[in-house]
């Protein structure tokens, strides 16, 4: 059957290179648009600078905080014999629930005159700062609730680590503390610059949150300028596009040659008591959920529930926003996993340079930043003649969506094409002749769970997602992100609270389903 | 044996430098080990303040310079006991010595970076991110041997050539077999000149044949360095081939020390006796006619037991007959059901007119068919016997 000489592009390889290019499309507009200013672009480039500048320092710093404390509630919560240390492991996820723009907005609505975190300040006689903004409000607020994406991956290795290693390591002659940094940090490495990797494009790309902090980053030059002056927010955007990709190369070519250890440990390691450090240890662990989750919650909570109490919102104003978000993200996430599906199986099942090609364009998808493509798309439609018709519709704004998020659906499916390995589908082929009723008995079933995951990761996604939403959302079509954006924007506090509740209760709902039921099933 | 050289006799050609090596690297002396009432318990995975005892008062003492096996099915604590001597585990009772020194006591504790003592796990637990050379001189660095960098080199190089893997030193260990990458353990856990080396089921990973193998590698390299061994094992073969002395646990308990010969031919127990190879128990009658040899009578004809012990109720007793023990003749008493044809013996099952069952083994020269019929008769030295227990057969047979 691989004797076979045939046409290297097969439908398969073709369907798949047409989505691929697809998912490149709005990058490299940006970048068309940006190279065809000609002799203004070195004007406007002169502006870059500083904004950059400003990106890079945040993200460096959010990167840096994120991999010290995921790193170490990590270790706290899996290696030692912290108390309650499983309820840690899940209250310490958690902060993934908030998006960092809602996050933003909880500490300013909490600082704010009748805000919670004013008024306890007030009670024990500290002065509340006078304003909450600019690189270090963004550094606590963006580092507070992106470190779960180092902590998860840190987590899992520590489960997986042979404890052989690190035996070997105090029988070769050295203390606990050695074999630590020599042998387990050395281990951690690819899990801590994963997840650093992630937070730091994250940041550059974050737009709500700083736009709300007052923090002038590359996002936000895109975002002011994108009508006024839009050779400049199209240089900012290339600008941002090449600062994402070259972190990511940057991060791929440092991960190392050393071939992977996948055996996992044979047993547990045994705890390492913590003896009078147990205080220090749990002050720490209540702070970081304090700051990422405790007080933001209360904070939203405390203006909606006044709100309620005097009825200027009322939890019916929430049910339209909140079953037009969960549209959108249930028909972005199920769309999102056909669309890939075909690379997905032309990758697996025979691997080729040109299936290669369109996987890796929808995988260099995440690092492109949402506000980017949502700029591209705006700009693309909007002065397109067979486009227009697409502009502010619901259409664009499911593409967009799913090329933000392709990669998230790209690598569960794969997965999911993975779990139907070529010998199960040889077999199959001899009992069963017919190709559909293959795919409805044997694939499908096999194929459902990872398909299930990585949609699921979209929803999750796609609920929280803002930028893309506030730019490309027809008119008068809103969902609870941009319900948040625009009540924060009118000072209507107890619309914000309110509407962020349950947008946190239903992406906890999800963070539930796909993230700490697993991680449980790894940890237990 | 403590002062043979630390050279490989394996490799004919010397590489050069390897005088300057051996002077920096004196022989490793072995020290002794001795276990006096050990106990270790777990905490119960499943509740709280449980606990679950995984070795229960052990004694042991273990010569300077020789090879004990643990050896016992899974779970018998064998591994507990290891991790113990390593410092991995902290008993709850008793004591270690490693040399003249204490390191495990109700009031002394040594943690395991300063005990002086090797240890190759199952899975080799080689560093992934370090290079073989950087896994051997990992332990130089850490231990009290002040090493300059020459040295370290040096040594690093004798310990590959020890292995035979001169030349690999520049690869990762994912790129090594598992039969390299054991040898690579070996390698590194030697480096620090251990007094004591502790091995956890090192072969166990390894495919059959390799298995053989290795074993044989290793063997030849720890008795060349003389330091003192002790090996966990579930594998009765293992445990004989590499042993100078073989200690069975079960439950937690050790049952029987002694050299492989003494177990096989004189187990303290049936257990053993049915755990370190194939046994009979053949049931018969003490001989009190006789005058002062020890002799019963079975169906095997009369069999001469070493010690008369207290006899069960109606004086019958349970004799441990090893399948080579018995022979086979053209004759009645018994029916081949099975034949088992290995080139350098034979094994035969039997059906006794009973209905048990009887195991033989004989040289391959004389063969008897399936379904022919036999006389058994027991041709061996003075065997181990038990007041009987369990149903009233003739014969029953115990495998490993």
């Amino acid at each position: 059957m691989t004797h076979r000489s045939r046409s290297a592009f097969t439908p398969i390889r073709l369907l798949g290179l047409a989505i691929g290019a697809v998912f490149a499309g709005p990058a490299v507009f940006v970048v068309w648009r940006t190279l065809r200013l000609g002799a203004t672009l070195p004007e406007t480039l002169s502006e870059i600078p500083a904004p950059l500048w400003r990106t890079v320092q945040l993200a460096v710093l959010v990167s840096a905080t994120t991999a010290v404390i995921g790193t170490g509630l990590a270790w706290l919560t899996m290696r030692t014999n912290l108390p309650l240390r499983r309820a840690w492991r899940v209250l310490l996820v958690l902060p993934l629930v908030l998006p960092s723009f809602v996050g933003a907005a909880a500490f300013i609505a909490g600082l704010s005159p009748g805000g919670i975190i004013h008024d306890a300040l007030g009670l024990v006689g500290v002065s509340p700062p006078r304003r909450f903004r600019g690189l270090g409000a963004s550094w606590l607020v963006l580092s507070a609730f992106t470190y779960p994406y180092v902590l998860l991956p840190v987590m899992a290795r520590l489960v997986s680590l042979r404890t052989s290693l690190e035996e070997s390591g105090r029988l070769l002659g050295f203390t606990a503390t050695q074999v630590f940094v020599r042998i387990t940090l050395p281990q951690l490495k690819p899990a801590i610059l994963g997840g650093s990797l992630l937070v730091f494009l994250y940041t550059v790309s974050e737009f709500g949150a700083v736009q709300l902090l007052g923090y002038d980053t590359l996002t936000r030059v895109i975002y002011s300028t994108r009508l006024t002056n839009r050779a400049l927010s199209f240089a900012a955007a290339t600008v941002l596009l090449i600062l994402a990709l070259g972190i990511v190369a940057l991060e791929r070519s440092h991960r190392g040659v050393v071939a992977p250890d996948d055996r996992a440990a044979t047993k547990p390691a045994p705890p390492v008591r913590l003896g009078w450090r147990v205080i220090p240890a749990l002050a720490v662990c209540t702070f970081v959920a304090a700051i990422g989750l405790i007080v933001p919650l209360l904070s939203l909570g405390t203006w909606a529930r006044r709100g309620l109490a005097d009825g200027r919102v009322s939890l019916s104003e929430m049910a339209d926003p909140a079953l037009s978000t969960a549209t959108v993200a249930v028909t972005a996430a199920v769309l999102a996993v056909l669309v890939v599906l075909p690379i997905a199986v032309a990758s697996i099942r025979r691997p080729h340079r040109l299936s290669q090609m369109s996987s890796v364009s929808v995988v260099a998808g995440f690092a492109i930043p949402g506000l980017v493509i949502a700029l591209s798309l705006a700009t693309l439609t909007l002065n397109t003649p067979v486009f227009n018709r697409f502009y502010q519709t619901m259409a664009l704004l499911i593409v967009a969506y799913i090329i933000h998020f392709g990669s998230q659906a790209l690598a569960g499916t794969e997965t999911a094409v993975r779990g139907v390995p070529a010998g199960l589908r040889e077999s199959s082929k001899l009992l069963e002749p017919r190709r559909g009723r293959r795919a409805l008995r044997i694939d499908m079933p096999l194929m459902r769970p990872g398909m299930a995951a990585a949609g699921g990761l979209v929803m999750l996604s796609t609920l929280k997602e803002l930028p893309i939403t506030l730019l490309l959302s027809p008119i008068g079509f809103s969902t609870l992100a941009t319900d948040i954006w625009a009540s924060y924007e009118e000072g209507f506090y107890a619309a914000t609270g309110l509407a962020s509740l349950v947008l946190v209760a239903m992406s906890a709902v999800l963070t539930w389903l796909l993230v700490l039921r697993p991680s449980e099933a790894v940890s237990s | 044996m403590a002062s043979t050289p630390h050279t490989a006799p394996a490799d004919p050609v010397e590489p050069p430098g390897d005088e300057q090596a051996g002077a920096i690297a004196p022989p490793i002396i072995g020290a002794s080990v001795a276990i006096d009432a050990v106990t270790v318990t777990y905490d119960s995975p499943g509740g709280l303040g449980h606990t679950v005892g995984a070795v229960n008062n052990a004694t042991l003492d273990v010569p300077a310079g020789s090879i004990l096996a643990l050896l016992g099915p899974s779970g018998c604590g064998k591994t507990s006991l290891l991790r113990a001597i390593a410092g991995l585990e902290r008993p709850t009772h008793g004591t270690i010595t490693i040399g003249d020194r204490c390191v495990s006591s109700d009031d002394t504790w040594v943690h395991p970076e300063r005990r002086n003592v090797g240890m190759v796990f199952q899975d080799g637990a080689l560093f992934p991110h370090l290079t073989v050379t950087d896994n051997i001189a990992f332990g130089l660095r850490g231990s009290s041997l002040k090493l300059s960098r020459r040295e370290r080199s040096a040594r690093v190089g004798e310990m590959l050539d020890l292995v035979d893997l001169a030349g690999l030193g520049d690869r990762y260990p994912g790129t090594l077999s598992g039969g390299q990458q054991q040898r690579v353990a070996l390698a590194r856990s030697l480096a620090p000149q251990p007094s004591v080396l502790l091995l956890d089921e090192p072969f166990s990973a390894l495919d059959a044949a390799l298995r053989i193998q290795v074993r044989a590698e290793v063997a030849r390299i720890v008795r060349d360095v003389s330091v003192t061994t002790i090996f966990v094992t579930h594998d009765q073969d293992e445990a004989f081939v590499l042993g100078d002395r073989v200690a069975v646990l079960r439950n937690g308990y050790i049952e029987q020390v002694g050299t492989p010969d003494q177990l096989y031919r004189q187990p303290s127990t049936r257990w053993v006796a049915g755990f370190v190879g194939e046994a009979n128990l053949v049931r018969g009658q003490v001989d009190t006619s006789s005058g002062d040899a020890a002799m019963a009578h079975t169906l095997l004809g009369p069999v001469p037991i070493t010690a008369p012990l207290t006899v069960g109720s109606e004086g019958e007793l349970d004799i441990l007959v090893r399948p080579e023990q018995v022979e086979l003749q053209p004759g009645d008493g018994a029916l081949v059901t099975n034949v088992e044809y290995y080139g350098h013996d034979v094994r035969y099952e039997l059906q006794l007119d009973d209905g048990s069952i009887l195991a033989a083994r004989t040289k391959s020269s004389k063969l008897h068919e399936r379904g022919a019929r036999v006389c058994v008769r027991f041709d061996g030295p003075a065997t181990e016997a038990w007041p009987a227990a369990g149903a009233a057969t003739a014969a029953t047979l115990l495998t490993p």
